[in-house]
């Protein structure tokens, strides 16, 4: 097997939030491939957010650093940007003018007008353009919010459970769309979801993380052709396979956990 | 069949229904335009009233038709205009220290607990206090009339301009300013794509109260020291017996309060975000 080239070094990050005492992230070392997407699961709490507003630079770890394409994060930038849970529109703009933002604040928005209308029309959104953002459905939005993280061309997509909003339908169409984006144009994405099929669904790998601290415990390969069929047999146990071993790892740890206590 | 019956006649429940028929902003106009009738009905009736009582007969000029040839007269010699700019830039002066205060200090209010939590008394205590109460402090901290009276307005707008922007600030959704940093925004444009149009309209809803408040403070300021304005034309009008010049300027600081409003009311309109 090729090594594949990886974009983003995470190297022994620890994190413990002010006036606490015990860490939420303890020695997470990872390294994700490039134009990949790894999908980051755990239990809620677990610290899958904290960790991914690291690599997004929102959030300065305690210890250890994240390292995306040989630069050290320390502040948030257009070239590595979030997609949050909520689509967090800007009620007072139109669907053109929220997607267009990242360029607006770069100063390109002129030169890359054509990009805009490009994008709203790959996330679905043309005939909607002129309208406020109020006016669309929260399927809609997050293709709005999609439309805008992708307009400033980012090197790495972050996505912190994007699609857990929505209904089932939209769902599982925008965790095609965006795969497809992911692998059509190169860009790397991590995105943090708590559905195992989800998961399995979009990622080229899974990483499982478990809490108390948030570790990292296990890592596993999706080796299936884009677009997944979801009924197939080879799917269905690879969702098997993933929750057992994330059942098996989180049961181990607690147990641990508990034996220590005593 | 008696003739009566085959005339046709309108209900007033048919008018009624006929009436609801109508497009909606037809139907508001009429009512805004009823409204303005029925005052000036019971303004005449007030009129006919006080002219017929001989206690109050040399009131008379109160009445509708002597208080709109004052009015005219006024507008003909164009002496309504000096008062008029007297005012408004009064106005405008004690609003635009109740802005630059009050906008920021809002800011702080609605951003900071802690600057909310300490604030929150005094400026409780501060904003029942009648702005006219301010007076004798004003009158011996300014050097002239017209700064005093300014520094009345101010203190008058200030309130409703702190506490509207505070509202607007605390209803601003964190996760616009991270989505903003996130795409690479730095303080101005936070403040100029973000904060402003944010809170925009709660910023003028504000200063809507503020004029509102300010409008009605000023006639009594003007009461005092100044020789210019529509108080001190009042208080005028009031000293040479001229009550249709009086009850004239009183139509006047209604129309320009009215206006005023509606410019408020435009721009709440115009920066609004929420879509109904
Ligand atoms: N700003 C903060 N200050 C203190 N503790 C925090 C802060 N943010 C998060 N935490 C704690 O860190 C832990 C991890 O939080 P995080 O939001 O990263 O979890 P998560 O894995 O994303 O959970 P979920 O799946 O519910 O979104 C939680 O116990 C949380 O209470
Ligand atoms: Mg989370």
């Amino acid at each position: 097997m090729t090594t594949k080239a990886s974009s983003v070094w995470i190297s022994d990050l620890s994190h413990t939030f002010k006036k606490q005492t015990k860490p939420t992230l303890k020695n997470i070392n990872l390294t994700i491939p490039k134009g990949q997407l790894t999908a980051l699961i755990g239990r809620s709490g677990c610290g899958k957010s904290t960790l991914l507003q690291m690599l997004a630079g929102l959030l300065i770890p305690s210890d250890g650093a994240v390292r995306i394409n040989a630069h050290t994060v320390t502040k948030p930038s257009a070239k590595w940007n979030m997609m949050f849970q909520k689509p967090s529109l800007y009620p007072w703009m139109t669907v053109r003018e929220n997607a267009a933002l990242g360029l607006v604040f770069s100063g390109t928005y002129k030169a890359k007008q054509d990009r805009v209308e490009t994008l709203l029309e790959m996330v679905g959104l043309a005939e909607h353009k002129d309208k406020n953002v109020q006016q669309l459905s929260g399927g809609q939005q997050q293709r709005v919010a999609l439309a805008r993280s992708l307009a400033t061309e980012p090197e790495i997509l972050l996505l912190d459970e994007p699609f857990s909003a929505l209904d089932a339908f939209t769902r599982t169409q925008l965790q095609n769309e965006v795969a497809e984006i992911c692998h059509n144009q190169g860009i790397t994405m991590v995105m943090v979801t708590h559905d195992i099929d989800e998961a399995v669904a979009m990622a080229d790998k899974v990483v499982i993380m478990s809490q108390n601290p948030g570790e990292i415990v296990g890592e596993m390969e999706v080796n299936l052709t884009y677009p997944r069929d979801r009924s197939v047999d080879e799917f269905i146990s690879l969702k098997e396979k993933l929750f057992n071993e994330f059942e098996k790892i989180d049961i181990a740890k607690q147990n641990s956990i508990n034996e220590d206590n005593l | 069949m008696s003739d009566s019956q085959i005339k046709p006649q309108l209900s007033f429940g048919q008018a009624l229904a006929g009436f609801k028929n109508l497009p909606n902003w037809l139907q508001s106009m009429i009512n805004a335009t009823s409204g303005m009738l029925i005052l000036l009905l019971v303004w005449w009736i007030g009129g006919i009233l006080i002219s017929a009582n001989p206690d109050t007969e040399a009131f008379a000029a109160f009445a509708p038709e002597a208080t709109f040839s004052a009015l005219w007269y006024l507008i003909e010699t164009g002496s309504i205009w000096e008062t008029i700019y007297s005012s408004l830039s009064r106005i405008i002066s004690g609003l635009f220290w109740g802005v630059v205060i009050g906008v920021p200090t809002g800011v702080l209010v609605g951003y900071f607990l802690m600057f909310r939590q300490i604030a929150n008394m005094p400026f409780q205590f501060l904003r029942m206090i009648s702005p006219l109460a301010w007076m004798p402090i004003a009158v011996l901290a300014f050097e002239t009339w017209d700064s005093a009276i300014v520094f009345l307005l101010a203190m008058a707008t200030i309130w409703p301009i702190v506490f509207g922007t505070a509202h607007g600030v605390q209803r601003i959704d964190p996760n616009w300013f991270q989505v903003a940093r996130n795409l690479g925004a730095d303080g101005y444009q936070m403040l100029r794509r973000v904060i402003m149009p944010a809170i925009a309209q709660d910023v003028f809803a504000g200063i809507r109260l503020a004029i509102g408040v300010a409008w009605v403070v000023l006639v009594p300021a003007e009461y005092l020291g100044v020789t210019s304005g529509l108080g001190y034309a009042i208080n005028d009008a009031r000293d040479t017996l001229e009550y249709d010049t009086l009850a004239a300027v009183v139509v006047v600081i209604g129309v320009i309060g009215y206006l005023l409003d509606f410019i408020a009311v435009t721009l709440i309109k115009r920066y609004s975000w929420h879509v109904e």
